[in-house]
């Protein structure tokens, strides 16, 4: 699965803020030059951001598989006609592109999940949303990275509990609603527990943060992510 | 690494609010799990995620504000990384890509469900009539399928009938089970005294 992974790559040593900036800009430049000529000058985008990430193309394909799908079924839709000529190759064109867009967006988001540990994330997120609505975006996220594994657990004690109990021979809406109870039940007891365990430890608006500080070495991303947005406007 | 000290007086977070924050967060984790679990479909080959039910769960236990809060943070967290969105998914990327129109619709959904149940902005009892629970979750699935057919057609750059046969008609059946399931959770007292 994608995930973080620790290295030294060149994205490794970036600024967070400078890799959030250029996701965000190659989405937005995908959008506008859904081109043939753009999408083979955001390819070569796209694949140095992976170079710099030290991420393989294939491995980050595995995590699209959900998509695949729908990138797929999204232009022969389109092309199909219920009479003759059935098909249609020229109203593919479009919806092939847009699917090789997502791909590409998909490549550059890789690079970024892959290089930027949690902490790292929250540090930009508190740095980019001024104020208390920052630190508490920033405390939040940081809570959900925490809490998903038990949770996940949560609920596969609760499917294994019903299974056991040949629950799984149920209607579909009593399976699902026993497993969200169950789900629920816990999740609220969580709450309650780091609520009152956040209260105890003094949990303020000035937390320590890890440092992120923009280096010399941020210069060519921040120079690409301009780039990328100042292309919006050809 | 180093660490950025703060150096003023340490101002303490209000009880209210950090019982809501760790509210929130949880239900943003039980939304990300939730796009682990599926279960087989009677009417369709399409397996049933938990999601959806979740996002209706927000806005009835949560109310609109918060709830709606808690599913924009599920968006965030899977955005920076966190694997929550389909098959364990994370990043920008499904932000953007087909199913984008969903993700960014569960919010909007959570908030919907939670006003109609709640009467309102601020949040009150959720043990309403049957046919309020059923209105409120009915109005959260049109926002959902609105958006995220209208978010295929538009990343796909196909025209809305296609995109409504592709992305969305399979999934809208299946819903009703999980509208059925709220109220059985809602009406069971399973939830007590939250």
């Amino acid at each position: 699965m994608l995930t973080y992974e620790p290295g030294d790559s060149l994205a490794h040593r970036l600024d967070p803020r400078t890799k959030l900036a250029v996701q965000v800009a190659f989405a937005a430049a995908g959008f506008a030059h859904t081109t043939p000529t753009g999408l083979v000058a955001l390819g070569v985008v796209a694949a140095g951001c992976l170079r710099a990430a030290d991420a393989s193309p294939v491995a980050a394909l595995r995590d699209l598989k959900y998509a695949i799908p729908f990138l797929a079924l999204g232009p022969l839709v389109e092309a199909a006609r219920l009479g003759a000529p059935w098909f249609d190759p020229e109203a593919a064109v479009e919806p092939a592109l847009a699917s090789v867009r997502v791909l590409l967006v998909f490549f550059v988001a890789a690079a970024y999940v892959r290089t930027t540990p949690v902490r790292e994330s929250r540090a930009a997120i508190q740095r980019l949303v001024p104020g208390r609505v920052g630190v508490a975006l920033g405390v939040s996220i940081a809570l959900v990275f925490r809490f998903l594994p038990l949770v996940r657990r949560d609920l596969r004690r609760v499917r294994e509990a019903q299974a056991a109990r040949l629950g799984s021979e149920r209607r579909l809406d009593e399976r699902l609603s026993l497993v969200a109870a169950g789900g629920l039940r816990r999740s609220f007891a969580r709450a309650d527990a780091l609520a009152l365990a956040l209260r105890a430890r003094c949990f303020a608006w000035n937390p320590t943060l890890p440092e992120i500080r923009f280096g010399r070495r941020d210069a060519p991303g921040l120079v690409l992510a301009a780039v990328l947005l100042a292309s919006l406007a050809f | 690494m180093g660490m950025a000290t703060e150096h003023e007086s340490v101002e303490l977070v209000g009880d209210e609010l950090v019982g809501n924050i760790a509210r929130a967060a949880l239900f943003a984790a039980l939304m990300g799990a939730g796009s682990y679990v599926s279960f087989p479909n009677p009417i369709s080959p399409i397996p049933v995620t938990m999601q959806v039910l979740v996002v209706f769960l927000a806005g009835i236990f949560l109310g609109p504000v918060w709830g709606g809060g808690s599913i924009a943070l599920y968006l965030a967290a899977g955005g920076l990384g966190a694997p929550v969105f389909a098959g364990g998914s994370a990043g920008l990327a499904p932000l953007v890509g087909p199913t984008a129109g969903y993700l960014w619709s569960y919010p909007v959904a959570a908030a919907v469900v939670g006003l109609v149940v709640h009467g309102g902005v601020d949040i009150g009892d959720y043990r309403v009539s049957t046919a309020r629970l059923v209105g409120a979750m009915v109005a959260g699935t049109v926002v959902v399928y609105a958006f995220g057919t209208l978010g295929f057609a538009y990343v796909q750059s196909v025209g809305l009938e296609s995109a409504f046969w592709t992305a969305s008609a399979a999934f809208i059946p299946a819903e009703a089970f999980k509208i059925a399931a709220a109220v059985g959770i809602v009406r069971s007292d399973a939830i007590a005294a939250q």
